[in-house]
């Protein structure tokens, strides 16, 4: 209980990139899970949304969720991503968090080339994306060294990420992942989390919210500790899709 | 070729008896499928033999009310009418509708054709008929798992459009994505929609397709939306904006029934529902489009009784229940307008599966306004259905709080037991189905 007058004082602000363009699954439920387990623990907690021709100042943010869309959609916000490349690489590499999600996840990346043509992407992180044959659908279930709750979430992608060296997000339990059979799924690059999980990601794994929240809290505050709630719904959701499917 | 076509039939007819008797289903799929079997031709066959309009209706909400109101409306007035009245949609349940209409002989005696189409089914049924108009309610974001985004099931469309060049589209213009999708395809178009502001959706936050123009990129500018994407917009670089209206609904009254004016008729429905109105509207149009002067269209809404888990009615001991469809964020949003519009005191009950046909992706309950139940004078939540912990987690980030029972009969009855007696059951696809039969046994048992 002590640490309430030290919230009282902590706060973070989360940008959220193109949700008008980017808006696909439910990422909605993303920015309302990081919200709402801020407010419950009494951490302030904001939300800017940026639209495709706004400016963003970097330095005010502490999480930066860039969500999916449509390969169309993708490839108007594409256009605009050289603007805001080398902020958003500085951002990463002096440890702002990120989760990415989806289109966001490729967008992430070198270049996700598909039919249609080449989508450049941000290359904040060594991978690349190529479409593939058929969309890689469904439930899908990952373990993560992160955390010892498993990963659960629903995956729909034509794009399959090759992500080179890097850590991925964790091995796959159930479901498709990177790419067929990689066995991976995502990427971890410092504060950075890239995810083909949605459902949405965040409301069923309240362990990688709080890690979000841990990682920007340390970074503004220089201790990311979180104090617990009751997550006994969100840990009955995440256990049934386990059970479901891996059991 | 008779004689097949005759085999096809008696045996669809046959199959469809024993699924009912036996099984306690509808079995129109399983019939359509026979019938091809036995006789691939037979869906070009008896289409062929209707005698006047076949009307199609398409789109991704409102489909089957639309479609069965036609249906009502064309029989009205004399009409003789093939219809999908199920809602089976795909290309089996189409062959269905045709072949459990046909006579022992294996012809159709039949004037008109109402059939509603699952978008992504126009494909495989247009090969068989080309239908004389297609009604194309709206398009809205539902199923990413089974359909892609929309810009895929555009490109159906389209192309479908295309294959039928004399088809004329009857078309929501109050939805940019259905009018450029009219107006880009090339065929003859008909437009209905509402000219005034009717609502004030200040209070929704709902993600809204087509905010920017199909035709160029650049950002829409509405005047108003009525709700989701559907509104008065126009694009602020071309020349594409809100076709004229053909068919406009004004004066509208929206609450505890519906009315508007068009073409100077007063319209009246004992319905609830903002979308209705759409609905009713593209009846209408599709019926007047294709001559009809409808002097019974209101006798017919009087008399219309859906019976299909739209906005349907039970009474269980002391309980009203409402039965209500919702499958996609626009239809839910749209449903819990309805239920606001209901101002005394209820319960509700929401069930939620994650079958093929509702779409395993259930992402898009965040897509919903759930937190508007905080202002509809709700007694109780209690979520149900295969995924209702995830509709619990949903409602516990708005901070309401819910109960949860994954047996829908039981949450029925607990509700019936200890609620207010005024119960509403939102229920998606799947649901739909077991739900209803589960409240019209209990209707029938007390």
């Amino acid at each position: 209980m002590e640490n309430r007058e030290t919230n009282k004082t902590r706060k973070i602000t989360i940008g959220h990139l193109y949700p008008d363009l980017l808006n696909l699954y439910g990422d909605r439920g993303n920015i309302a899970c990081l919200m709402q387990r801020c407010i419950w623990r009494g951490i302030g907690a904001e939300t800017v949304e940026f639209e495709l021709n706004d400016e963003i100042d970097f330095s005010k943010l502490d999480i930066v969720l860039l969500g999916g869309g449509s390969d169309r959609e993708q490839m108007i916000v594409c256009r605009k991503l050289k603007d805001i490349r080398q902020a958003f690489k500085d951002y990463v590499e002096d440890n702002g968090v990120v989760i990415a999600v989806c289109g966001g996840y490729q967008l992430l990346g070198k270049y996700y080339r598909t039919e249609e043509g080449m989508i450049e992407g941000l290359d904040l992180v060594d991978l690349y994306t190529e479409q593939g044959e058929g969309r890689l659908i469904g439930n899908i279930v990952l373990r993560s060294d992160l955390f010892e709750t498993p990963v659960v979430g629903f995956e729909n992608h034509g794009g399959r990420t090759f992500i080179g060296g890097n850590s991925p997000f964790g091995k796959v339990l159930h479901g498709y992942g990177n790419e067929e059979n990689s066995g991976c799924e995502g990427v971890v690059y410092k504060n950075v989390i890239g995810t083909y999980l949605h459902g949405p990601l965040l409301p069923k794994n309240p362990q990688v919210c709080d890690w979000l929240i841990a990682r920007a809290l340390e970074r503004k505050y220089g201790s990311g500790e979180l104090e617990p709630l009751d997550d006994s719904q969100e840990l009955e959701a995440n256990r049934y899709i386990y059970e479901r499917f891996v059991k | 070729m008779k004689l097949r076509r005759m085999a096809a039939v008696w045996a669809a007819k046959a199959a469809q008896a024993a699924s009912v008797h036996i099984f306690h289903r509808q079995g129109v799929t399983w019939a359509g499928k026979i019938a091809l079997r036995i006789c691939p031709d037979i869906l070009r066959e008896l289409a062929s033999q209707v005698r006047g309009d076949i009307f199609i209706v398409c789109g991704t909400n409102g489909k089957t009310t639309t479609n069965n109101m036609l249906c009502a409306a064309l029989e009205a007035e004399g009409k003789k009418v093939v219809c999908n009245h199920t809602g089976s949609n795909m290309l089996n349940g189409v062959a269905a509708a045709f072949v459990l209409a046909a006579g022992w002989s294996g012809r159709l005696d039949a004037d008109c054709a109402c059939i509603e189409i699952d978008e992504a089914s126009t494909r495989r049924v247009f090969p068989y008929f080309k239908p004389d108009y297609m009604v194309l309610t709206n398009l809205f974001r539902d199923q990413l798992d089974r359909y892609g985004e929309i810009d895929i099931t555009m490109n159906i469309l389209k192309e479908v459009m295309q294959s039928a060049p004399d088809m004329k589209v009857i078309v929501n213009g109050d939805d940019a994505l259905s009018a450029f999708l009219a107006m880009d395809a090339g065929n003859p178009y008909i437009t209905y929609g509402i000219n005034e502001k009717v609502t004030d959706d200040s209070g929704v936050h709902e993600i809204r397709e087509g905010r920017f123009c199909k035709k160029c990129g650049a950002p829409l500018r509405y005047e108003f939306y009525h709700y989701s994407q559907l509104g008065v917009y126009e694009c602020t670089e071309c020349d594409f904006r809100r076709p004229d209206i053909q068919y406009n609904a004004s004066d509208i009254e929206v609450g505890d029934h519906l009315a508007f004016t068009v073409e100077g008729r007063r319209i009246t429905a004992d319905y609830r529902g903002f979308y209705n109105v759409y609905n009713i509207l593209a009846a209408y149009t599709a019926a007047r489009a294709s001559g009809l002067e409808l002097p019974h269209f209101n006798d017919m809404l009087a008399a219309f009784n859906p019976e299909n888990g739209r906005m349907e009615r039970f009474r269980v001991k002391e309980t009203d229940i409402t039965l209500n469809l919702a499958k996609n964020p626009a239809g839910f949003n749209q449903n819990i307008s309805a239920v606001m519009q209901d101002e005394t005191l209820k319960d509700v009950i929401i069930v939620i599966n994650d079958n093929a046909q509702d779409g395993i992706d259930v992402s898009w309950l965040w897509d919903v306004d759930f937190d508007r139940f905080k202002e509809a004078n709700v007694n109780s939540v209690t979520v149900s259905g295969i995924r209702c912990q995830d509709m619990r987690l949903r409602l516990k980030y708005v901070d309401i709080p819910s109960m949860l029972e994954a047996d829908v009969e039981k949450a029925v009855c607990e509700r019936v037991e200890n609620g207010c007696g005024n119960l509403y059951v939102l229920v998606n696809y799947t649901a739909l189905f077991s739900t209803r039969n589960v409240l019209k046994r209990l209707e029938e048992e007390k």
